[in-house]
């Protein structure tokens, strides 16, 4: 049986690529011809910046998603982390003698508490009580909003110090915003721990056969486990760099970030199935998204059909790409 | 040689008897949460409460058989909310005479809100089944994008406003009390519930869902019509969602286009708390009503007892997960 590879290598070579980047150089190249203020640096830094806060949680969803799961509590996680974070730091204001650095630090601590608690929580769950993934993130995004608006009694925390808000989540270092070097790092981080690690290699494994992971020798529940850790301290971190850069901690943030991050993950070729998902297509997912949200803002889209092109998209980047799966496959 | 027959089976009964334990448990538990709940406040058993909690959970039995269809399946409808915003509008509009004029005569208008309502449903349903069975895209993909879409319509068509001034004699139809004083939700949801029990346990259509939602790939072999079951699972969910829509506009009295908002999860959590499978496969419409009752009750009684609006979503949340902790034990089973 000979393959059938397609006769010009440049064809080869783009099936090899994938589907996104493609769209997403073609998006950009339209909006820049098209359009004069897409290209300014305050545009360009605003998508950087908008999309730096979902890769991070992408990041994270893809990981879960990796081990066959699902986290629909990001979101949540991100609202809780945000109120709990702000009251601790609003308790220990700079005014009654406490440093900022020790105000900062309580409210850091305090936020990625949160995600290390409702991370162990699902992964607890999913891992031991072996309940499906969709209803304990289920349950626990409802318990972790929940408590975040009991928390904030449903309005914005104030009082954040000043080092937090202006000297961090509103600084510009080098001309970048943190939340942009934050999202590298995790993107590197998690290319590094995936590529060369043997636990990057291990959460694919459980991900891609569970009982071919566990009969390998593969601890396959502290893998999972760490999946949903991961996943839920990413949408801490992200919340924190929201926060701080909101100026306020707020019982909302999250709310479009569940879905986004899932579909950012899925159009970047992660599979639900498990097993599949390369974090730097994640990033250039969830860039691609907040660029098309960019280009029909400037295009003058109304939000409420931008919301249908971006339901009539995602289904069909995937559909395309499922199209283009199948056809390897029979090749 | 005598105790063989005993040891044979009694792994067997082991392996029902969670499964008929945990039907009982939800129905016990609900039974318990009122006696509970009206030790706390009597009024929770007062015959116009309990009709109350019956209607409130006509509603979510409706969306929760509707979430049935698919997840029989091994699916899921993400986008059942947005679809009852749109419905919701979409008819509202209709009657308020968008396509017909204000002029035509009360009877018309409702008919051909109805109409288009349902007729959203099945667009919805038809979008949604195609995806998945032609273009092979996910359910969760498919649905989460019809859910983006429907959101749009939904407030693209009513400019984000309520539709007021529905014709009088449509709330009366969907909502007013109905012959013998018994609620027209009730009955309209106890004849959908029917229907659609009588369809998946005794049609061909119906036994197909439980054929494909054991083993999709099975099912295929054994000649099931793969496709045109699940293209039909996903229009019947949608329309179901559909009728129940146009209930709830008949209750509000006018239409909303976030009206499903925060429907989407209750129905998923009311078919899986009342035992359905999300496995795919196992689960009957009396799951999905159980479920429902359960949820209704449960929201009810905190609401008379006056617990925090927001503690009641931390309960809630607690309360999925330790059912579906339960529905481990009916999964074991296969």
């Amino acid at each position: 049986m000979t393959t059938l590879e397609p006769r010009l290598p440049a064809l080869r070579r783009i099936r090899d690529i994938g589907l996104l980047p493609i769209l997403l150089v073609l998006l950009a190249a339209v909006m820049i011809a098209a359009e004069p203020r897409f290209l300014t640096s305050q545009n360009v830094l605003n998508v950087l910046r908008g999309s730096s806060f979902l890769i991070i949680v992408a990041a994270g969803q893809m990981l879960v998603l990796v081990v066959g799961g699902f986290d629909l509590s990001v979101g949540a996680v991100m609202a809780l982390t945000s109120v709990a974070s702000a009251l601790a730091m609003a308790m220990w204001p700079e005014a009654q003698g406490a440093t900022a650095a020790l105000s900062i630090a309580a409210g850091v601590a305090a936020g990625l508490g949160c995600g290390l608690a409702f991370g162990l929580l699902n992964g607890l769950c999913v891992a031991f009580l072996r309940i499906p993934p969709f209803m304990v993130t289920l349950g626990t995004a409802s318990i972790a909003s929940g408590a975040a608006l009991l928390l904030a009694n449903g309005v914005p925390v104030y009082g954040l110090p000043t080092a937090f808000v202006a000297g961090f989540g509103r600084a510009l270092w080098l001309g970048l915003p943190p939340a942009i070097y934050a999202a590298a790092a995790v993107v590197l981080l998690m290319w590094v721990a995936q590529s060369f690690t043997r636990a990057g290699v291990y959460i694919f494994a459980v991900g891609g056969n569970l009982q071919a992971a566990v009969v390998s020798g593969i601890k396959a529940r502290a893998y999972i486990i760490l999946a949903y850790v991961l996943c839920s301290m990413l949408a801490s971190l992200a919340s924190l760099l929201l926060t701080a850069q909101i100026g306020s901690g707020q019982g909302s943030i999250g709310d479009a970030l569940t879905l986004q991050s899932i579909g950012a993950a899925v159009i970047a070729g992660v599979s639900l199935r498990g097993g599949v998902g390369r974090v730097q297509m994640v990033a250039l997912g969830a860039i691609f998204l907040l660029l098309l949200n960019n280009a029909m803002d400037l295009l003058r889209i109304q939000s409420k059909v931008q919301a249908i092109f971006l339901g009539v998209f995602i289904v069909l980047v995937v559909a395309v790409e499922e199209l283009g799966k199948r056809r390897e496959q029979r090749d | 040689m005598t105790s063989m027959p005993v040891a044979a089976n009694a792994p067997h009964r082991l392996r029902q008897s969670p499964r008929v334990l945990a039907q009982f448990m939800i129905a016990i538990l609900i039974v318990a949460m009122l006696a509970g709940f009206s030790m706390l406040e009597p009024n929770v058993r007062s015959p116009r409460n309990l009709l109350n909690i019956a209607v409130q959970a006509s509603y979510l039995a409706i969306f929760a058989t509707a979430q049935m269809l698919v997840i029989l399946t091994r699916g899921f409808d993400l986008s059942l909310g947005s679809c009852v915003s749109a419905v919701s509008v979409v008819a509202a509009l209709v009657m308020t005479g968008t396509g017909l004029g204000a002029d035509a005569p009360p009877g018309l208008l409702i008919a051909a809100g109805l109409a288009a309502g349902l007729g959203t449903g099945l667009a919805v349903g038809l979008f949604n089944g195609i995806c998945t069975t032609w273009l092979r895209v996910n359910p969760f993909i498919v649905t989460l994008g019809s859910l983006n879409i429907a959101f749009g319509v939904a407030s693209i068509v009513s400019d984000g406003r309520p539709v007021f001034d529905l014709p009088e004699a449509f709330s009366a139809l969907v909502y007013g009390p109905g012959p013998a004083g018994i609620p027209i939700p009730l009955i309209i949801a106890v004849a959908l519930c029917l229907l659609v029990h009588v369809i998946a346990t005794y049609t061909v259509f119906g036994r197909s869902l439980y054929l494909i939602g054991g083993n999709p790939r099975a099912a295929a072999v054994a000649g099931v019509a793969t496709r045109r079951t699940l293209v039909l699972a996903y229009v019947g969910a949608s329309l179901l969602a559909a009728v129940g829509a146009i209930m709830l506009t008949g209750r509000t009295g006018s239409g909303e286009p976030n009206l499903g908002g925060s429907l989407l999860l209750p129905s998923i959590a009311a078919a899986v708390i009342g035992g359905l499978s999300l496995l795919g496969g196992i689960g009957k419409v009396a799951h999905a009503v159980l479920g429902a009752l359960f949820i209704a009750v449960l929201s009810n009684g905190m609401n008379l007892v006056r617990v925090d609006g927001y503690v009641q979503d931390i309960v809630l949340g607690a309360v999925i997960v330790f059912a579906v902790f339960l529905d481990r034990f009916r999964a074991a089973r296969i």
